[in-house]
């Protein structure tokens, strides 16, 4: 075992040793909870960055293994793709960590949200950095039972019928899952995460059971990825306090699913052997169809965060169609869509808890006049939603410029048509928002006006994560071309992890004049 | 400086600014420096460098800003106009908070317009562009009143239409030439598809016909510095987009063909649709869509005689440039005329009006002179384009003559002008003189010879008699101009038509009747019932499963039993 996987380790206790004390804590312990969540996430934050630039600098792999059964292991494993993931998360729950601390002020039963809130964050963690499908799924589970107390974390029975329906779904989908996993064990044994695959040989005999276990792969992960006909907890779930709508729509259970499918497609069965089965295609075809649909609730909702929830029913199948194009560039395209998503999104789900925090705003048609008594958000809000379309210079842009790049690679123009009618119907549902909170004009007094502070339009522990989220979504797409940003490291996973040649020349070292 | 951080500075100026308008305290005073940030654009114009090249690898997909001939003179033009219209505005718009938010949207979209000029890649040439079109949203529905409303949204849905259909454009675009830089996107000829995209995407914004609905419905809702610019500078960042994206001979002559026959439609249906209009403002809509289509129509010549694009693109480049600072100053001398006497509001107006006709000594007949020449020596016969382009001249006369008279009829408000509005718009009024003895004295001295001089009279004196013969028979009691064609003239039928077809089907039994309608009926009416039955199936499997004891034990069970699987598996597997 060396210097890596005890980091690995550290990584995973960083969060779930606090979150175990802090269920200890008494309610008005606020300092000592608080000291231990941003510590927890601090250090977590700074291990990942550790480990990035050891697997940058030095192209190396941390694993480590743990027998758990005979001929099954369980493997911790660091590649860029799950330090994608694990970065995405560790950074989005510090900006949540302080965003909730805020939000729950003088709220009851703080330490139990806290607690399972961090015990969340490990789970998502240890999916990023599973190394076999069965530590995955032991994760993926976890995380499910971890969710389920913060969905419910108001109490009231809308709350707990959401909590059921949510749980209903993911255990449903979490046995369907163990299902197809149990069965890929019986006939390759529980291997680590290849790139390419490592179902080639069992292609010839196998062809049937392969098809078979890869749609209820698909169907466990796409419970969490929303994918179309399991998709309906997910706009349920709202009921749930800001801070947790966040994490869930942006990382943790929607992209732990959605980061699943990247898996099974990539590192299971390997692009060509989907491709070769022919169920690459339908996934396409899923993911698009979950693309429009979508769309098209979210024009028809009103309530601001169901828009958002269906928002994420369609956003993050950009993620499996990019993995579905399978070709590189929509590789990259797919993959940066996880990172830029998961930052357009949550700041959303910030502002949306700040215009119900302070004014009570829940609905699209109260956000008359908004621009102008809390600009920050409103800008945070304009920033996110428009990156949401696609506008540049925003991050959405960036991962739309790149899956059209990649459908029209693979020989599939019509998905640019997708992409489209998605951006157009996108602008139907966040440009009424955008427009009425700039430029209408407000008659008579806020729903609920709580926070009138002189100097900012709300507390700073809500504002300041907000505007910071924001300020990423602009510059992942301004700067894209930094060593820093997403897309410049999503395409050093595509270049030296898919071993796709030229990627990186393609898409960075294209100028020679 | 050098020119690398001078070219950034072009497009960045206005966006610090705008970071700036959000300081504490000193931000909301701020706005007042708008005009300032133009002021960067304005010297890059004049005195950068030629080929003046800079590449940026940390912005954006890699970004590549240049300076060449054609962008020069755009950005000139549009440096001039967004000065001009900043100043105008400090002494237009009212107090209150909305003018910081007119500022903002203002400095928002003068900075994609003049990233789009300096752009040499196309991802930040898309940029620029998509922040100048939503931007200006802001300044179209700035009066929040119903109008601005209805023609925001009008703006902006076809704004958007044309922004994905110039997305796909380009990635079609990249895809072929396998980078960005536009020099690299020049070394394949464009796909048709590509082509039809970017023909549309940008023919939204240069208002080519049938594209133009916005124009006519976005220009009198817009405060008039706001109209200023969009119908100076931004409607030619489409023709700007075409001369990048489709240069001539590169793209096949069919397509110059296209463009000929579009852009003579739009000249002259823009004539015809204009002088009927009762708004000033109005009518200068029309007159932009019946330029810009004299625009197009020069630019379509050169995609079909390539030979003749070395003089043709640099006299488009000055017909731009013409037409912008010409229309500019009338828009704002129109905020002008209504404070204002007649005598005085008809002097504002009459030297840019006269320009946009052509008159010799102005701008305009350097401009159409310089566009007709290689016309004439075409090895091919051109003049029927050449008398369309003459004809035209004519109707401009006309449109313009309608403008004088909407201008200082009606009540006038005698108010004092202000420095801030009168000075731009002398500026621009004045820049209709001198800018053709500034950039190009020799064609300008050229274009006084007799005979391109009676070549502009003549299309001026049929203006005249036609215009002559209507005041004449508007003297008559009961001969008033009818109102042939509305403001937006398509989008008003289209607008009407798309809510009576909704109506009428919702209250036409028999259009349920028709064959296949009680089919269509059953299935409307089916298609609930058996989608609530199977909700309530799920809802009662639903509530089944969320029974806690049983969910608890089938989820133990299930997993139990897999764990046994598993082991049994690994336990016999022949390893």
């Amino acid at each position: 075992m060396d210097m890596g996987a005890h980091v690995l380790l550290l990584i995973l206790l960083s969060s779930l040793l606090p979150g175990v004390a802090i269920f200890f804590l008494r309610e008005e312990q606020f300092v000592l909870r608080t000291a231990l969540n941003l510590g927890g996430a601090l250090l977590k934050f700074l291990l990942i960055i550790g480990l990035l630039v050891g697997v940058y600098r030095d192209g190396k792999t941390y694993s480590l293994s743990v027998n758990l059964l005979p001929g099954i292991d369980l493997v911790l494993a660091a590649d860029a793709l799950s330090l994608l993931f694990a970065t995405l998360s560790a950074v989005l729950w510090l900006v949540t960590t302080i965003y909730a601390i805020g939000y729950l002020e003088d709220s009851p039963n703080r330490s139990r949200f806290f607690g399972f809130f961090s015990l969340c964050v490990s789970a998502t963690v240890g999916i990023a950095f599973s190394g076999n499908l069965i530590t995955l799924l032991i994760f993926y589970e976890i995380l499910t039972l971890a969710t389920w107390p913060l969905v419910v974390h108001r109490g009231t029975p809308e709350s707990f019928r959401a909590g059921r329906i949510y749980l209903a779904y993911t255990l449903i989908g979490g046995a369907v899952l163990l299902g197809a996993v149990v069965w890929l064990t019986l006939l390759a044994g529980s291997e680590p995460f290849v790139v390419g695959g490592y179902l080639q040989d069992l292609a010839a005999d196998h062809g049937t059971a392969l098809m078979v276990i890869f749609a209820m792969l698909m169907a466990g992960f796409g419970v969490k990825a929303a994918l179309l006909p399991l998709h309906s907890w997910l706009p349920r779930a709202m009921v749930a306090p800001a801070p947790v709508s966040a994490l869930l729509h942006a990382v943790a259970v929607v992209k732990a699913g959605a980061f699943g499918i990247v898996r099974v497609l990539n590192d299971v069965y390997g692009v060509e052997l989907a491709a070769d089965l022919g169920v690459a295609l339908p996934l396409l075809l899923l993911a698009v169809l979950t693309i429009i649909y979508g769309s098209v609730r979210a024009v028809f909702a009103d309530d601001l965060k169901q828009r958002l929830a269906f928002s994420t029913v369609s956003q993050v199948s950009y993620i499996i169609l990019g993995a579905a194009l399978a070709g590189p560039i929509g590789a990259v395209g797919g993959l940066v869509h996880l990172v830029h998503q998961g930052i357009m999104k949550i700041t959303l789900f910030f502002c949306a808890g700040n215009f119900a925090e302070t004014l009570g705003i829940h609905r699209v048609d109260e956000m008359r006049g908004v621009g102008r008594r809390m600009p920050w958000t409103m800008t945070a809000f304009t920033l996110a939603a428009l990156g949401m379309i696609g506008i540049p210079p925003l991050a959405g842009f960036i991962s739309k410029w790149y899956l059209g790049l990649g459908a029209l690679e693979a020989d599939m123009a019509w998905v640019t048509g997708v992409l489209v009618v998605s951006s157009l119907l996108n602008a139907l549902y966040f440009l009424p928002p955008i427009l009425r909170g700039w430029f209408s004009r407000r008659e008579g007094p806020w729903p609920d006006e709580r926070h009138g502070g002189r100097w900012l339009e709300t507390h700073w522990m809500l504002l300041l994560p907000t505007v910071t989220v924001a300020a990423m979504a602009l510059g992942m797409g301004l700067l894209a071309s930094l060593a820093i940003s997403p897309l410049y490291w999503v395409t050093f996973i595509v270049e030296f992890e898919y071993g796709y040649d030229h990627i990186w020349s393609a898409i960075f070292e294209w100028e020679t004049p | 400086m050098t020119p690398d951080t001078w070219l950034l500075l072009i497009p960045l100026t206005p966006v610090l600014l705008l970071a700036a308008l959000a300081l504490p305290v000193v931000g909301r005073h701020l706005w007042r420096l708008t005009p300032l940030a133009v002021l960067p654009a304005l010297a890059g114009a004049l005195w950068l460098p030629e080929g003046a090249w800079a590449f940026y690898p940390w912005l954006l997909l890699g970004t590549e800003l240049a300076l060449d001939p054609v962008g020069r003179g755009f950005l000139l033009l549009t440096a001039l106009l967004w000065g001009a219209a900043a100043v105008y505005a400090q002494g237009y718009l009212g107090a209150g908070p909305a003018r910081v938010r007119f500022h903002a949207f203002f400095l928002l979209a003068m900075a994609g317009n003049l990233g789009l000029v300096v752009a040499a890649d196309v991802a930040f040439f898309y940029t620029s562009f998509a922040l100048m079109s939503l931007a200006a949203m802001g300044l179209v529905v700035h009066e929040q009143q119903f109008e601005s409303w209805r023609a925001g949204w009008v703006y902006l849905g076809m704004a958007l239409v044309g922004e994905v259909a110039l997305f796909t454009g380009l990635i079609l675009l990249v895809h072929d030439a396998g980078g960005h830089g536009m020099s690299r996107v020049w070394e394949q000829p464009p796909g048709t598809a590509a082509m039809i995209l970017l023909l549309g995407g940008l023919g939204v914004k240069a208002g080519m016909v049938p594209l133009h609905l916005w124009l006519p419905l976005a220009h009198p809702a817009a405060p008039i510095p706001a109209s200023a610019v969009l119908s100076g500078a931004m409607i030619k960042a489409g023709l700007l987009g075409w001369m990048r994206l489709l240069p001539p001979g590169s793209v096949p002559e069919a397509l110059g063909t296209v463009l000929v026959v579009l852009g003579l439609v739009g000249a002259g249906y823009g004539v015809l649709a204009g002088v009927f209009q009762y708004r000033v403002k109005t009518v200068l809509a029309y007159s932009s869509i019946s330029q810009m289509g004299l625009m197009t129509a020069g630019l379509g010549v050169a995609m079909m005689h390539p030979a003749l694009a070395p003089a043709l693109i640099p006299a488009l480049v000055l017909y731009a440039l013409h037409h912008g600072v010409a229309k500019a100053a009338l828009f704002l001398g129109v905020g002008i005329a209504r404070r204002v006497g007649r005598m005085a509001a008809l002097a504002w107006l009459l030297l840019p009006g006269l320009a946009l006709a052509g008159m010799p000594l102005t701008s305009g007949a350097v401009a159409k002179t310089l566009l007709k020449a290689p016309m004439y020596d075409a090895p091919v016969d051109l003049s029927l384009v050449t008398l369309g382009l003459s004809t035209a001249a004519a109707g401009t006369f006309l449109l313009m003559l309608r403008c004088w008279v909407l201008a200082t009829g009606g009540l006038r408000e005698p108010r004092p002008v202000p420095v801030s509005l009168w000075l731009p718009c002398l500026v621009l009024v004045l820049g209709t003189v001198v800018l053709p003895w500034a950039l190009a004295p020799e064609d300008a001295f050229k274009a006084l010879a007799v005979e391109p001089a009676l070549a502009l009279l003549w299309p001026m004196g049929l203006g005249v008699l036609i215009g002559g013969i209507a005041l004449l028979l508007a003297r008559f009691p009961g001969w008033t101009l009818p109102r042939l064609i509305p403001e937006g003239d398509l989008w008003v039928p289209l607008e009407r038509g798309g809510r009576g077809v909704l109506g009428w089907v919702s209250r036409t039994p028999w259009f349920w009747r028709m064959p296949g309608g009680g089919f269509t009926l059953a299935l409307i009416h089916g298609l609930p019932r058996l989608w609530a039955a199977w909700l309530d199936r799920v809802a009662r499997g639903e509530r089944l499963l969320l029974r806690w004891e049983i969910l608890g034990m089938l989820f133990i069970g299930l997993v139990l039993a897999m764990l046994a699987a598993v082991y049994l598996g690994a336990v016999m597997a022949p390893s």
